[in-house]
């Protein structure tokens, strides 16, 4: 009974790995397929979509914009989030009941509502910002900042904010002291981990590029899907790219899973739902 | 938790009634300040924005009020197709989650911690790997000349994998970030089993199904619930992938709500009010899921 | 009800030896408490005899029969935990009967039985409530009628009281005991604290190290310590260590005692503090006062002696009504009986 246990346990996990493996490992071999429609394996082996893609400029340019996008999307998130987390502890208590509501938005409202909705809006209020990168910034911010929160928000309630915060207050400190040199070097794994997820978040984000920006700021995402079923298909470009795509991401997550020490990063409501105690 | 209070100044008898509401502005501003920016955005991006698509649900194409768009949108066959398929596919995927992603979560939350950190990475990186991307790898893998559907071939299986823009296709490629997504989500609720109740539970001597049947899933059921619920609604709201899915066969393709909405702006054509409308219908699936999901949270709690 | 055998049982973790070579025998309807500090092996004991650890050599034997290798299932145990281990989900009677719905058994059986463990604990009022909506005290009672439930042939406690706050753990202590003798169950109790121990248990049985130091009913343990250990763990003791000359040990005119067998050159010397008696009249060693710990009835005196070169601290237990008059600073003169003095060699 137990060892039947074991064998399902055994097989469970090495279809979860087969599953989430395969794919990577046909992404990389078309990365070097000269050809390959007949076989299990290429017919041939090149290194000429590498050696093409350093010389793209378009794909330098693209890729220099969704990660320039992605950095500028997250530093603009911590400027918000900390802030505003750190005054949730140690002032007013009422904030986290707004942000927790703004919090769940991005979970359970589709990204291209939301861009439908700020394209409408931003043509009855804004209409100089339509069809910016700052719109498309600003919206990044808006539904990745979630992830950030519930990181510092959690870093936070470990560091005990309240009782450093009062701890300092008696030594005299203003608060943006105390932000800046106590609160901040004690929830940085928190701040690291959710700003590598906000950076995630719009580093691949589709929707709201498309519909916000379109072929103005073109991404990665955007350039893939050109690349995958556009006029001038070309999967060996595009394997490049989703090898790069896919570093990154699993840069973030490896650094993700370390700095929470081998916890599961809270994705979520942390602090009562769906987390147990213990 | 105090607030502190202003300094008061000596005031001239003709301001006393201006100086309460002054004072008071400065309270609030000194209560809520810091929060403001990250506020103004997230209200302004997250909040604003679906009022604005409520009003424009009602709003015909020469600007007036009429409930038109919502009666041709519920009316039509093909809306009510994409809203049918839409629920269905986040109803599958949910449950596959589920299904797989229970017990993944179980197992993985009771590794010895260098196994469970390589996992979490794993999964992690799963999590996050979605859209165009994840289309291509789909593409590469399962597509007319994918890996596993050149070795289905060469091995002279009748069958091959669904098509990339077919329903099957769609649920596959969604498990790939729905599964761990799931375990990611459900990982900390399994913490909350003692180990302490199992060994009590042997000590009353009841066997491993017992103690499931009894403590383990009632105690674990809502979260798990509270998991379907989210994969649920992300499930409905994906509209990258299904878009980069279905590229290559826009006849064919699965028909969801998202991708109609998407279709609508992106050919710009009028119809504006039917995206809003099926806008809304989003909308009031993620409040619905929203409401069910924090009761089946508070749900789980109760008994600690 | 049976007895509980524990014969040669080892266990080891890596390197360390949480049990070492171990044997007991626990009468039935005895209450035998394992007494130790942290580490000693007694919880990894009572788990064995639980099922929840594997020896890795020995038998352990329950009502006659050899159970070291059946699962934890099957053997006629109850186990209240350190952390009562309630069952979240189920009210007070839901998680007592659990051990009974188990079984099969039908419902009217279960619930006179349940009524019954009810009123034997006194929770009959708290029969519908979940655990955290009751008090620690009342989970433990909870958790004892669960474990009596089905009648075992062996009671296992890990030290159920060192989560409750100190006025509840006396009132509950003497609870268990009067519960353990109105059922007559044999029952092996874990704890750190010595007083505890001392006040429930037939027989203590002093753990250090995986090993058992001394065995023997409480009085025995707090009049005559066997060992070092037993000594300085059980009965709040003075600990000096003394030179031996010419197979004394002295200390001025406290005590002058001639143990047999002193064979090494200094002795661990210890006496209770209720036995330092303080003389009139210019009798006895002179002492100063250092310091006063009013403890209720008693009074303990901090004190320092010069004799014999050296200089010792012990303390004194006085009753408070007699120590008003004495102050800190001031010396009064003492004296220790020396019938009341144990000594044991010390090893270098």
């Amino acid at each position: 009974m137990v060892l039947a246990g074991r064998i399902g346990r055994w097989l469970l996990f090495t279809a979860l790995a087969v599953y989430m493996l395969l794919p990577v490992l046909a992404v990389a071999l078309y990365a070097f397929a000269t050809r390959w429609t007949a076989h299990v394996l290429p017919d041939g082996y090149t290194w000429e979509y590498w050696r093409a893609a350093l010389d793209d400029q378009r794909l330098f340019a693209v890729v220099a914009r969704t990660l320039g996008l992605a950095a500028a999307v997250t530093v603009l998130d911590v400027l918000l989030v900390v802030p505003a987390v750190y005054w949730q502890w140690v002032r007013n208590p009422r904030i986290r009941v707004l942000l927790e509501l703004a919090a769940a938005i991005p979970f359970v409202l589709p990204f291209v509502v939301i861009a439908f909705g700020l394209l409408t809006l931003s043509g009855q209020i804004v209409p100089f910002l339509q069809g910016t990168v700052w719109l498309l910034g600003l919206g990044h911010a808006a539904i990745a900042f979630p992830f950030l929160y519930w990181a510092v928000d959690g870093a936070m309630a470990a560091a005990n904010v309240p009782r450093l915060n009062e701890a300092a207050q008696t030594c005299g400190a203003a608060p943006l002291d105390i932000l800046w040199r106590v609160v901040v070097p004690n929830i940085g794994p928190g701040i690291a981990t959710g700003g590598m997820l906000v950076f995630a978040t719009s580093f691949g984000e589709f929707a709201l590029v498309q519909i916000l920006v379109g072929n103005r700021f073109e991404t990665i995402s955007l350039y893939s899907l050109d690349l995958l079923s556009g006029t001038n298909a070309n999967f060996g470009k595009l394997a490049v790219i989703t090898c790069f795509t896919f570093v990154i991401v699993f840069a973030i997550s490896a650094a993700a899973v370390h700095w929470n020490r081998g916890q599961a990063t809270r994705l979520l409501h942390g602090g009562q739902p769906i987390e147990g105690r213990g | 938790m105090s607030s502190q209070p202003s300094a008061r100044r000596a005031v001239a008898p003709e301001s006393v009634a201006a100086e309460p509401l002054a004072h008071r502005l400065r309270r609030w501003l000194a209560d809520w300040l810091p929060a403001l920016p990250l506020l103004l955005v997230a209200f302004g991006m997250l909040i604003l924005p679906v009022v604005a698509l409520l009003a424009q649900s009602f709003q015909s194409d020469d600007g007036g009020l009429t409930l038109a768009n919502w009666v041709a949108t519920l009316a039509s066959h093909n809306d009510q197709r994409a809203i049918g398929t839409s629920l269905a596919v986040g109803a599958l995927c949910a449950t596959i989650a589920l299904l797989a992603g229970a017990p993944i979560a179980w197992f993985v939350s009771r590794m010895l911690p260098v196994r469970r950190a390589t996992w979490l990475a794993v999964l992690n990186v799963a999590a996050n790997f979605g859209g165009i991307g994840l289309a291509f790898a789909y593409v590469a893998t399962l597509g007319a000349y994918g890996m596993v559907t050149l070795a289905l071939n060469a091995l002279s299986v009748p069958f091959g994998p669904p098509a990339p823009g077919s329903l099957g296709g769609l649920v596959i490629a969604y498990e790939y970030t729905n599964i761990p997504l799931f375990v990611l989500l459900t990982i900390p609720a399994m913490g909350i089993l003692r180990p302490e109740w199992w060994e009590a539970a042997q000590t009353a001597s009841a066997t491993r199904l017992q103690f499931w049947r009894a403590i383990g899933l009632p105690i674990l059921a809502p979260f798990l619930a509270a998991g379907w619920m989210l994969i649920f609604t992300w499930s409905i709201g994906l509209y990258g992938l299904p878009f980069a899915l279905g590229a290559g066969s826009a006849s064919s393709r699965v028909r969801l709500i998202t991708l109609e909405i998407g279709d609508i702006l992106q050919a710009s054509i009028s119809g504006q009010g039917r995206a809003a409308v099926m806008a809304m219908i989003l909308l009031l699936i993620g409040a619905v899921s929203l409401v069910t999901y924090r009761e089946l949270l508070r749900r789980a709690l109760r008994w600690f | 009800m049976g007895g509980v055998s524990v014969r040669n049982v080892t266990k080891t973790f890596g390197a360390v030896y949480a049990l070492d070579d171990i044997s007991l025998d626990i009468a039935p309807g005895e209450l035998l408490a394992l007494l130790g500090s942290s580490g000693c092996g007694k919880t990894t004991l009572l788990r064995s005899v639980a099922g929840l650890e594997h020896p890795d050599q020995g038998q352990i034997l329950i009502a006659g029969e050899d159970v070291t290798q059946a699962p934890t299932r099957t053997r006629p145990i109850g186990m209240v935990f350190q952390s009562y281990a309630l069952f979240p989900n189920m009210t007070v009677r839901q998680n007592i009967a659990f051990p009974l719905a188990v079984r099969k058994q039908p419902a009217e059986q279960i619930a006179a039985r349940v009524d019954e463990l009810l009123a034997l604990v006194h929770l009959t009022e708290q029969a519908e409530r979940y655990p955290n909506q009751i008090s620690g005290g009342q989970q433990q009672r909870a958790a004892l009628a669960r474990a009596l439930a089905p009648a075992p042939q062996v009671l296992l406690l890990d030290e159920p009281l060192s989560a409750l706050d100190a006025l509840v753990r006396t009132q509950l202590r003497d609870e268990i005991r009067r519960v353990q003798q109105a059922v007559r169950i044999t029952t092996l109790y874990v704890t750190h604290d010595q007083a505890e121990a001392l006040a429930i248990a037939d027989r203590v049985a002093v753990m250090k190290q995986g090993k058992i130091e001394q065995l023997a009913r409480p009085s025995e343990i707090y009049e005559s310590p066997s060992t070092p250990f037993s000594a300085a763990f059980v009965g709040n003791r003075n600990a000096l260590e003394l030179p031996v000359r010419g197979g004394r040990i002295r200390l001025g005119q406290v005590f002058d005692v001639a143990p047999t067998g002193m064979t090494s050159a200094r002795a661990l010397v210890f006496f209770r503090p209720e036995d330092v008696e303080l003389l009139p009249n210019g009798r006895g060693q002179p002492a100063r006062i250092e310091g006063k710990t009013f403890q209720g009835a008693l009074t303990r005196l901090h004190l320092v002696v010069e004799a014999d070169g050296q200089t010792a601290r012990l303390y004194a237990d006085v009753p408070s009504r007699s120590a008003g008059t004495l102050d800190t600073g001031s010396s009064v003169r003492i004296h220790v009986d020396p019938a009341s003095v144990r000594a044991f060699p010390a090893d270098v």
